[in-house]
């Protein structure tokens, strides 16, 4: 099991641009695992910060009535893109993985591209 | 003759056994016997600047139901909390808490203890140490966001010691 996390998070690492990752779980903010990051990027800051975003968007499609689960949700930022993509695998549910990429060098449409080959990929 | 029995050794007259050593890492969790009495209530105004950081964490961070300050001793300080839940009943299980913490943090050569958390079907109950004989205790809800709390209140609870040392 924590093999197949650490190749998910090396092969989310591996996408251009990304300089953190973290696998989370948003029923308690805590991480499974993480990569990248930094003294200028506190990675569980993060972790803790995106499962509110992730909480407050899964409750707006409920109160809107919508029915339908989130692909990914997309945060651009001046110099980084952050992407948020939660798990609907069975074993994966109540998980999201979570990358911050350098907008500079990122491909945005290839990231989410690869996003979701890993997601497919990715069984705890 | 001036220096006497009692004078010299500080630590004891040399040679005798003693049953009651310093805890390895410090007197961690020793409520001297005098701040039982100096104790203000848990109103008292002294404390409102703590009740204020206390009520500061519970909406910073959703899901927060209170929380409670005690002493090691399980003795209420003073608490932020609504009516579901008795703080002096919370005071006692965060000492209680603390007291498996702890052993725990003693025996594996870790200690001091900094925080302990209970996770229950309901909701959490998370004790912090705040300083070597305060506890803060969190009551949350099923929903809380145990990592962000985690991160929220570390300063809170540097931010009490503060107040605390006044």
């Amino acid at each position: 099991m924590s093999n197949n996390l650490d190749i998910a998070l090396k092969s989310t690492m591996n996408i251009e641009g990304a300089f953190a990752v973290a696998l989370v779980d948003y029923t308690s903010g805590m991480t499974l695992g993480t990569l990248g990051g930094g003294p200028d990027f506190d990675i569980t800051v993060a972790a803790a910060g995106n499962t509110d975003v992730v909480r407050a968007k899964l409750r707006t499609i409920e109160m809107l009535g919508l029915g339908e689960p989130i692909e990914d949700i997309l945060i651009t930022l001046d110099s980084q893109y952050h992407l948020i993509r939660p798990l609907h695998s069975r074993t994966g549910h109540g998980l999201f993985l979570y990358v911050a990429l350098a907008k500079a060098r990122a491909n945005l449409a290839l990231a989410r591209h690869q996003l979701r080959q890993i997601e497919v990929s990715l069984e705890l | 003759m001036t220096s006497g029995f009692f004078g010299g050794d500080p630590d004891g007259l040399p040679g005798l056994p003693r049953r009651e050593g310093v805890e390895p890492g410090g007197a961690v969790g020793q409520l001297p016997p005098a701040a039982f009495d100096a104790r203000p209530e848990p109103y008292d105004p002294v404390l409102s600047p703590v009740r204020a950081a206390m009520a500061d964490l519970r909406l910073r961070v959703p899901g927060v139901r209170g929380s409670v300050l005690a002493g090691v001793d399980g003795l209420l300080i003073t608490y932020d909390l609504g009516p579901e839940a008795e703080p002096h009943d919370l005071a006692a299980l965060a000492a209680t808490t603390f007291g498996l913490g702890r052993q725990v943090s003693l025996v594996l050569g870790q200690s001091p203890f900094r925080d302990a958390t209970m996770r229950n079907e309901g909701g959490y109950f998370t004790v912090y140490a705040v300083n070597s004989n305060t506890l803060l205790a969190v009551l949350g809800g099923d929903g809380l966001n145990v990592a962000r709390l985690h991160l929220e209140a570390r300063p809170t609870c540097n931010h009490l010691a503060g107040l605390l040392a006044l």
